[in-house]
């Protein structure tokens, strides 16, 4: 009797498991089906326009030999630069505020904090006019769009302290000061010891910070007004996309998809363990 | 080697709580000094003042002579055991000793030796290239002992430093720290909660309560004559019997009534309440459980029926209540009765318990302080 029951969980758990792989087998291959249609028509070469079938008749390289001939690669390059810095001055200025918010008592420091997430609320478009303005005074617009797009995603990152703060704050008080007692200043204090406590979250900061200008549209085309040269990926492959270009730019707009999906797809998959950790670190890690 | 010398230090938090009160002590070169009291008494904020980890709001805190309120905790000289190990997770046992030295540029083969000297003093080599996650709690507590001890420092704080231990390995660690404080013959500073600890570890103890202290004094003198009766209750397990009833006076003779009993006060105790000239009245009389015994009925022993008895191995603690319902707690040892004597002393047993004069202590119900004092 006892054992008739066992079985049947067991046969139950089975089917459960089986039904839910299906389901996932399923999403994934939806997921997948724009990815593997856009690196298949990358790959297409007998015409450039949009055609009512998947797999090309004719394979060749030739899309990418255009796009190697084409302005792609200096789009290319300023969405890397912006990228690149902001991953870089985003993580330094991000983790050092969550650091000093988390471990600084000072005056004003929570309506500082109130004041910080409550603006963060406000969609960032509401700011894009005066931005511009700004931006146009420093003489950081259209060809120098580059400098303009990085000033403006390093200028607001300590605002996003909120995910590292709570991560740092589950980090015992206890080592920092025994940590001082060593003979640590407060900056090898982060360094030394809660920063490689800290991976997961460090590369949460990184990849999201990458991530914003290497997928930005609106603001970079704002900012950039027309001028290729500075413009990012985005913008510069949608300027393909008019009327008159479509027809001879599909199968290269297609290929430069590709190329800008690398950079990111490797980083993913060398960093996906932590970035899991880092979403979910902070809230639970006791 | 240092000496320590707090004056008129005060800690004020933001939200005005007064955290320590005009906390004053001299610790000498190569004493060992325990802060004792209940939880919020001010001992850890005190020495995290003395750590420089606290902000000192008033007073000063001078160690080996020189005032170091503004100095950062390296600057002081010390080092300082936490109460939760604070070893670094990510580094190797042999990286959290050395961490300290390394951050000092000492050459590494200094490192090397220095690391290793105090891992087989401690007996933790086998563990050095392990992680801090893979040791047990009293390995964890070695190696933080160990990264305070290489940094040869004046002052050596320890803030309850065994809490986290169970109760064997507490006891155990307790005799390594006197071991280490011979090796190590420099000044300690020690927090703890537990009188057993302090009692044991101690020169001398300061017994803390809401932030003031309530005695400092040598374990004998703080067990044997209390200067108030928070330090009476506090030092001691079980704790100290307090009975209201009165000092009476007959001749030159004092003798204390508690419930209807009579017993003369002997001894020193008789004495010093006649130099002392202490008026005849009402106080509050403090006995230790280890210092009552079984008596015979009569004008010396107090009437009481046994509620619980607690058989602890080498003694019993008898748990009485006496005729107006007041508890009072006994210590026999087990060695001092026989079989039959032990079987009888179940609950609901009617028993007399007296105790001589020299096991009294006399406290003031006002003030609370020892009338002998």
């Amino acid at each position: 009797m006892e054992n008739k029951r066992h079985m049947g969980l067991r046969t139950l758990n089975r089917v459960s498991n089986t039904a839910i792989y299906i389901l996932l087998i399923v999403i994934s291959i939806v997921w997948l089906i724009p990815f593997i249609f856009i690196v298949l028509q990358s790959f297409r070469v007998e015409s450039t326009y949009q055609v009512g079938y998947v797999i090309p008749h004719q394979w060749g390289w030739q899309n990418y030999i255009n796009l190697w001939n084409s302005d792609f690669k200096r789009w290319y390059l300023n969405t890397f630069i912006i990228a690149l810095a902001a991953a870089v001055f985003v993580t330094v200025i991000q983790l050092c505020m969550s650091y000093t918010l988390s471990r600084f008592r000072f005056k004003l420091r929570g309506p500082l904090m109130r004041f910080m997430l409550i603006l963060g609320m406000f969609p960032g478009m509401l700011t894009m006019i005066i931005l511009y303005r700004v931006l146009s005074d420093l003489g950081l617009t259209q060809a120098n769009a580059v400098p303009g797009l990085i000033l403006v995603s390093v200028a607001s990152s300590g605002m996003g302290y909120y995910v590292s703060k709570g991560f740092f704050d589950t980090i015992p008080k206890s080592l920092d000061e025994a940590a001082r007692v060593d003979g640590a200043t407060r900056a090898q204090v982060l360094y030394k010891i809660i920063l490689p406590l800290s991976k997961p979250i460090v590369i949460y900061t990184i990849l999201t910070a990458f991530m914003g200008p290497w997928g930005d549209y609106v603001f970079a085309r704002y900012v950039a007004m027309g001028t290729s040269a500075g413009y990012n990926v985005a913008v510069g492959m949608y300027s393909w996309l008019t009327n008159d270009q479509i027809a001879r730019m599909y199968t290269t707009f297609c290929a430069g998809g590709v190329i800008v999906a690398v950079p990111v797809t490797i980083l993913f998959l060398c960093l996906q363990k932590y970035y899991v950790e880092g979403v979910t670190g902070g809230a639970v890690k006791g | 080697m240092a000496s320590v010398k707090l004056t008129k230090v005060k800690k004020i938090y933001d939200n005005k709580v007064v955290a320590v009160h005009d906390f004053d002590l001299d610790i000498h070169d190569k004493e060992f000094v325990v802060f004792v009291g209940p939880s919020g008494c001010g001992k850890s904020t005190t020495l995290r003042m003395i750590a420089g980890l606290e902000d000192i709001s008033e007073g000063t805190v001078e160690i080996d002579g020189e005032v170091v309120n503004d100095l950062q905790p390296k600057d002081r000289g010390i080092a300082m055991v936490f109460q939760n190990y604070a070893l670094y997770p990510h580094m190797s046992v042999y990286d959290n000793i050395a961490f300290s030295l390394r951050l000092q540029k000492v050459p590494e083969d200094v490192v090397y030796e220095r690391v290793t000297n105090a891992a087989e003093v401690l007996g933790i080599t086998e563990y050095l290239m392990r992680k801090p996650r893979a040791l047990s709690g009293g390995q964890r507590q070695r190696v933080a002992i160990g990264r305070a001890m290489v940094r040869d420092s004046k002052v050596f704080l320890m803030d309850e430093p065994l809490s986290n231990l169970d109760a064997k390995l507490r006891n155990q660690m307790r005799a390594e720290i006197i071991l280490l404080r011979q090796k190590l013959d420099t000044t300690f500073i020690y927090v703890t909660h537990d009188q057993t600890e302090a009692m044991t570890l101690g020169d001398r103890i300061v017994i803390m309560k809401d932030g003031y202290i309530m005695q400092v004094g040598t374990p004998t003198e703080v067990f044997e004559m209390p200067e108030n009766l928070f330090v009476a209750e506090f030092i001691g397990a079980p704790k100290m019997n307090i009975v209201k009833t009165n000092l009476v006076k007959e001749g030159d003779k004092y003798f204390v009534t508690p419930f209807g009993a009579k017993l003369p006060v002997t001894g020193e105790k008789g004495k010093m309440l006649a130099e002392k000239n202490v008026k005849p009245g009402e106080i509050l009389l403090g006995v230790r459980p280890e210092h009552m015994t079984l008596g015979a009925e009569g004008e010396g022993s107090i009437p009481c029926h046994l509620v619980v008895n607690e058989m602890m191995g080498s003694e019993l603690h008898l748990h009485v209540d006496t005729a107006d319902g007041s508890r009072l707690i006994v210590r026999i040892p087990t060695i001092d009765l026989d079989k039959e004597g032990r079987s009888a002393l179940v609950g609901g047993h009617n028993l007399h318990v007296t105790f001589e004069g020299k096991a009294m202590h006399f406290f003031d119900p006002a003030t609370e302080k020892n009338l002998l004092v």
